[in-house]
């Protein structure tokens, strides 16, 4: 193997692992912390910003030599062990036992815990580079980049795809960094460094034994569970059964979603939409069908009830464990819950959601005028509708007043009448037949016993407490919508407000740095840094959209995520194929042209037709996209000149926008102004990049 | 001096996190403090130019020209003029004291007595229940923060001065007022006024509280209250700094005021996993109970389930419940119940006596009862509380 491949394998192998690394990294922190859109976003923010300034490190070096590349790819494939170790580990330093940290806490926790693998990762990239010309065989920044893509593509198909499947994290750590730990031993490997050799191979073996240690997943989350009876990775989330004592718990991504005998929810949910109706025969429920809740439904007799719930784990670790009680006429649908509703002939007497509060887009999805005609389509005449959120009983608060409202509006468009009943949680109940607020007589007629609902709601659920959540609704909130998710702006604020904290300084501070940062930034580096910005916006709508028109299918929204990095490698290729000055400019020019074009098609779908599209069609949408965003990269380095060396620049200006663009998509575009108008900005951010390179 | 690995560990996270944003750094509950103190800071230059409308002037202050020291609860607040006290609800105004919780009730509601909890103090009645804003702990696991956590400016409140609230009590026919939901002792002054006037036209008065509060100010109150129940969180210092942002001293100086002073009171303790869960500490602190506060006092242990801030952490299980209600009996507490577990006979009186059910609870509908003017229907020994007007 001579230099130049080494070096080309050290990015591949660099872009497989730390694809991996990101990945797991990113499941790791919604595991620990609320996984709300904001976290996510956090999280793939904080990634790329790191990753961007280790590869602004470099941009000084001109010399390095092939030992140091080698010993640094070795510290990047060890490290993603002690990285997600150390997440484990010092979240029971850094915060209080059981505690849910807010939005600082989170940030700060996240910057301290990846920024050394995210410097280093971003560091070894230009590196390689700057070794390539140390050893005589310059690698060109296009070429970097294709490598690195290369390397992308490759640890995103095997993650989404087989990693995710097959292995937990620390072994999937183990997997991907061994052709890195290969490659750097090789590196090391040199007449008279066996000494040196047997000094590496002490780490080596350590991360080995560590890695591979069956318990190691089970004793590093011991500190966060307790007993720790089942364990599981599922495409979703970690699923997690512990016990205390005689009780058993299920937890869904760090969340307990529930324990033996709570008795409160399951009697609640249930009971006030299925006791309104005179003939239960079909009822379907929406998740939450663990613990007590199956049992509750069957008090009705009903013929049939389907649960739906997305994840599988959920549903066989609940099983196995007995916390779901099915019985024999219940039917478990492991699915999207509005792709069945979708798709289901079948019409029911009762839908009931039992859903976390609507703050991804994901969730949000079962919050919207457009599900509810799904749900109305799927119910009988008369049937009931029946969702619930968080809600304070004592206080109707300002935020949460706008959230009630808000929902109220949504299911005004498709049901005549609506009640809310106040219990532990807000039970929204949505019918075209009548409603009845008194929950126990109604039951009782029935002859249905409960333990919950008969002997506390008239003092929990009084006549004062229900009028008053029915008349503090502002009649005229707006609707809900798909693709103008307005209530996820509430649940964000009211997420905010639990830790008396504000976004503002953050955003403040980002704007600032940002600020800085494009004062001193090159023309053709701000196009990099806009595309950037504008792939991960793109990526956002597109993921978003999919999830509206087929559900939440792991498997396909891994295909579109993997075909936002599929086009990169292509593109690359053929922006670095032909090298005359003035048709790069030309080039870019057309690739502007193209990626507006694409925004501008986008939004005339979101915006005018909203037609079902098949998947090939984003498919294709994704890749061409990515084509285009690669195509410029060798380009713009190539217009800079590789004596100049671009090629950090180049890499911090892509990384740094697409933190951004992550950013500024998820959490402020698409909740405060939806889908068009975050369409509309990325339009308009790329006709400022025309501009700007107009004006050269 | 000699450094731990874990105490290294926050230095550094500290020092990072402060060169980051240094604003934001204590935001790292562990870090900020080896202890883990959560206990809350005072809010300078927050308050309000002038008082509002729903001020009054405070209660039990001292004054050093300018400055002034809030003396209703163990925070002592020292404010400078402009400044806002940890409660949220106190301000110093031009070198005065100024309650910002006069009159503004947020919360007003007619709750059945027994959700307080209080099972022994006319079992069956309703309650007339109200709450201005404001707390003087950080609980981690409120389940009123949306009103405890704030100032008064920031929630939606209904105008209703003292008399104005004993009237509607009096209109809904209802025999007893409680202040309740977020903290009464930082509405102190409100709390008092009311009270005074509720004991005039017949009411009774009930404080639901931390008893995070002074000698002073608790004594004074006292003599207009007829029933209290005291949250007593932990029986640990440690707990009480980590989850409540707290101390327990004062919270056990209280108690031995309240019996002191007659005033009927139960104690809640809400039993968190992982903090609230050792029957050692709950044997020490019925121990304590027996001691101080005699066997009669009721004990309500209640089920935790996550909350607010702290959403990670399981149910307590229900076997644990039972344990700790055996060990708390085993000590002596004649009356222990267990809460928030729907249906379970923990919730019943039974006589420490004869071991007979007395009441019967069934949520908040009442079963059986066999308690005469205040007496064991079936061997006459007397059973403690307010059972009867």
């Amino acid at each position: 193997m001579n230099s130049r491949e080494y070096q080309a394998l050290a990015l591949v192998f660099l872009g497989v692992s730390s694809v991996t690394t990101q990945l797991l990294t990113i499941r790791e922190f919604l595991s620990q912390f609320h996984g709300n859109e904001i976290t996510v976003s956090l999280s793939i923010f904080t990634w790329l910003l790191l990753t961007g300034l280790g590869s602004l490190i470099a941009k000084p070096m001109r010399r390095a030599s092939p030992g140091l590349l080698s010993l640094l790819l070795l510290l990047a494939a060890l490290m993603p062990l002690t990285q997600i170790a150390s997440i484990r580990f010092l979240r029971g330093i850094a915060f209080v036992h059981g505690l849910s940290p807010g939005f600082y806490p989170v940030f700060l926790f996240i910057i301290a815990t990846t920024a050394p693998y995210c410097l280093l990762s971003g560091f070894i990239i230009p590196l390689v580079q700057i070794v390539s010309r140390s050893t005589g065989s310059l690698l060109e920044s296009g070429t970097v980049y294709s490598l690195d893509s290369a390397g992308d593509i490759a640890g995103g198909l095997l993650f989404s795809f087989i990693i995710v499947y097959l292995l937990t994290p620390f072994k999937a750590v183990a997997a991907t960094s061994t052709p890195l730990i290969v490659l750097a031993v090789k590196g090391l490997t040199r007449p008279g460094r066996v000494k040196f050799l047997i000094l590496f191979m002490i780490p080596i073996l350590g991360f080995y034994l560590f890695s591979l240690w069956p318990k190691l997943e089970t004793e590093t989350l011991m500190g966060q569970y307790g007993e720790v009876l089942s364990y599981g990775e599922s495409p979703y989330g970690r699923i997690i059964v512990t016990r205390e004592g005689d009780q058993k718990s299920i937890w869904g991504s760090g969340v307990p979603l529930y324990s033996d005998r709570e008795v409160v929810n399951s009697e609640e949910k249930i009971h006030y939409a299925l006791s309104q109706l005179d003939r239960v025969e079909s009822v379907l429920l929406v998740s939450g069908g663990l613990g007590e809740t199956l049992e509750e439904v069957f008090k009705y007799k009903p013929a049939s009830v389907d649960y739906v719930e997305l994840d599988p784990f959920v549903t066989g670790l609940g099983t196995d464990h007995g916390l779901i009680r099915k019985g024999s006429s219940a039917n478990i649908i492991n699915t999207d819950g509005r792709r069945h509703l979708k798709e289901t002939e079948h019409r029911y007497d009762a839908v009931i959601f039992d859903l976390p509060e609507p703050d991804s887009f994901q969730l949000n999805r079962f919050y919207t005028s457009e599900c509810m005609a799904l749900v109305k389509k799927s119910l009988r005449g008369k049937g009931i509708f029946a969702m619930s959120v968080d809600y304070s009983p004592n206080y109707i608060s300002r935020l949460e007043r706008q959230k009630l409202s808000i929902l109220v509006s949504t299911m005004k468009t498709h049901f005549d009448n609506v009640l809310i009943l106040p219990g532990e949680k807000a039970y929204l109940l949505a019918r075209d037949g009548e409603l009845h607020e008194d929950i126990p007589s109604r039951i009782s007629i029935k002859g249905i016993s409960s333990s919950y609902v008969s002997a506390f709601f008239y003092g929990n659920v009084t006549g004062e407490r229900i009028q008053a959540v029915n008349q503090a609704i502002d009649s005229v909130a707006p609707i809900n919508r798909d693709f103008s998710p307005g209530l996820m702006r509430i649940v964000f604020a009211d997420w905010f407000a639990r830790y008396g904290s504000s976004p503002y300084i953050f955003l403040f501070v980002v704007l600032g740095l940002v600020t800085v940062y494009l004062i001193f930034l090159r023309r053709e580096e701000y196009l990099l840094f806009s595309t950037g910005f504008v792939i991960m916006g793109a990526e956002m709508l597109v993921v978003f959209s999919f999830q509206v028109i087929y559900g939440y299918l792991y498997v396909q929204i891994g295909a579109i995520v993997t075909a936002f990095l599929a086009g990169l490698l292509p593109g690359a290729l053929l922006g670095k194929s032909s090298w005359g000055r003035l048709a790069s400019h030309k080039k870019l020019f057309i690739s502007e042209a193209i990626l507006m074009a694409l925004l501008v098609l986008f939004l005339v779908w979101i915006g005018v037709y909203r037609i079902d599209l098949p998947p090939a069609v984003f498919l294709a949408y994704c890749v061409v996209f990515s084509g285009v965003c690669g195509f410029q990269f060798p380009v713009v380095a190539y217009l800079i000149g590789e004596d100049k060396g671009p090629l950090a620049g180049c890499l911090a200006a892509d990384l740094w926008g697409a933190a951004l663009g992550t950013l500024a998509t998820g959490t402020v575009l698409i909740p405060l102004w939806g889908m068009e108008i975050s369409a509309i900005v990325l339009i308009t951010l790329k006709i400022s990049s025309i501009i700007l390179k107009a004006l050269k | 001096m000699e450094m731990t690995r874990i105490e290294f560990l926050r230095t550094v996270g500290l020092g990072i996190s402060a060169l980051i944003m240094p604003g934001q750094a204590l935001a790292f509950p562990g870090l900020a403090d080896p202890e883990k103190d959560i206990r809350g800071t005072v809010f300078r230059n927050d308050a309000p130019a002038r008082p509002w409308k729903w001020s009054t002037e405070g209660a039990y202050y001292s004054t050093s020209g300018k400055l002034v020291q809030c003396g209703i609860c163990p925070n002592r607040c020292l404010l400078k003029p402009g400044d806002r006290s940890v409660c949220r609800s106190r301000v110093n105004v031009d070198g005065r004291l100024y309650s910002l919780a006069y009159g503004n009730a947020c919360s007003v509601h007619t709750d059945p007595v027994e959700k307080k909890p209080l099972f022994h103090f006319l079992p069956g009645s309703l309650i007339f229940s109200i709450a201005s804003t404001g707390c003087n702990l950080r609980c981690l696991n409120c389940q009123n923060w949306e009103i405890s956590q704030k100032k008064p400016d920031e929630v939606d409140h209904i105008e209703l001065f003292p008399p104005d609230i004993v009237a509607e009590a009096r209109k809904r026919k209802i025999p007893s007022i409680a202040y309740t939901y977020a903290e009464p002792v930082t509405f102190y002054e409100y709390t008092r006024d009311t009270s005074l006037i509720a004991r005039e036209e017949g009411l009774l008065n009930v404080l639901v509280s931390n008893g995070y509060i002074n000698e002073g100010p608790l004594r004074e109150l006292c003599a207009v209250l007829d029933g209290a129940n005291i949250n007593l969180k932990s029986f640990s210092d440690r707990t009480y700094r980590t989850l409540n942002g707290g101390t327990l001293d004062p919270v056990l100086n209280t108690l031995r005021i309240l019996a002191r002073e007659g005033v009927w009171f139960e104690i809640t303790t809400l039993v968190v996993p992982a903090y609230v869960d050792s029957p050692e500490m709950i044997k020490e602190m019925c121990g304590w109970i027996v001691r101080e506060l005699g066997p009669d006092r009721p004990l309500h242990l209640l089920r935790f389930f996550p909350r607010y801030r702290l959403t990670r952490l399981p149910a307590t299980p229900v076997e644990t419940l039972e344990k700790l209600r055996e060990t708390a009996m085993k000590e002596g507490v004649n009356h222990v119940y267990i809460g928030n577990v729907a249906g379970h006979p923990g919730a019943n009186t039974y006589c420490p006596g004869c071991r007979k059910l007395l009441v019967e609870r069934k949520g908040y509908l009442k079963g059986e009862f066999h308690i005469n003017k205040g007496r064991c229907g079936f061997c006459g020994r007397q059973i403690p509380g307010r059972w009867v007007v």
